[in-house]
């Protein structure tokens, strides 16, 4: 079994919203993708698959759904943008 | 010059920062609050930025438009409430000539749109408030 490790979530504009904070600290095992964050999202107002054109970025910079979270990590998630 | 801010925006400011005497032409936008969206008044636009990735990208843009067109940029984006007519955005470019000024200074625009995590929620005059993120289009 893998070891749990403790990461930021980082949240903005409706899904900070949504989930009614901007940061959020989650448990979960070592390693587990940055794309499976969506699924651990606390409330009802988030069901469903992550939407169209989310990425994310993590500690600050661009990265893939599949890179691993580590301890102490902080993942952003980035929905399309708007700004301008 | 990259700045994210809650106050009010100054181009003097953002044109003084690209002000080079080898450079002929500088060439700026400004980017306000409409007061019409999709046949809706609205009063003003909230902003919101992810800070720390939008400063690194907007100075990628930077270093980019320097590197494609041979232009300094500077570029600074609101936070917050920004009401009917405010300015949102400023970009200024300054080139050694004109065309690669107005180039930059449209580069510069053209991918704050699109690569800087900034999002804006309408705010329209009965009242009703709406982000602009996607998130009303299903996967």
């Amino acid at each position: 079994m893998s070891e749990q490790i403790v990461v930021t979530v980082r949240l903005f504009a409706s899904l900070r919203a949504a989930v009614g904070a901007d940061r959020l600290s989650l448990s979960l095992p070592d390693g587990t993708p940055v794309g499976a964050v969506w699924a651990h999202l606390p409330g009802t107002a988030l069901p469903g698959d992550p939407p169209a054109g989310l990425r994310y970025a993590l500690n600050h910079e661009w990265t893939l759904p599949g890179a691993p979270l580590h301890q102490g990590d902080e993942v952003a998630l980035v929905l399309p943008v708007s700004g301008g | 010059m990259i700045l994210l801010t809650a106050e009010s925006l100054d181009l003097v400011a953002l044109v003084a920062a690209v002000f080079n005497s080898e450079h002929g032409g500088t060439a700026t936008f400004v980017g306000t609050t409409r007061r019409e969206a999709e046949q809706r008044e609205v009063v003003a636009i909230a902003y919101e930025a992810y800070e720390e990735l939008a400063r690194a990208e907007l100075a990628r843009i930077a270093e980019e438009a320097q590197a494609r067109f041979g232009a300094a940029i500077a570029i600074a984006h609101r936070t917050g409430r920004v009401d009917v007519g405010h300015p949102s955005v400023m970009v200024a470019a300054s080139a050694p000539h004109r065309a690669a000024a107005f180039s930059a200074c449209r580069f510069g625009i053209d991918e704050l749109k699109v690569r800087v995590p900034l999002w804006k929620q309408m705010i329209y005059i009965d009242g009703a408030e709406e982000w602009v993120d996607g998130r009303d289009r299903p996967a």
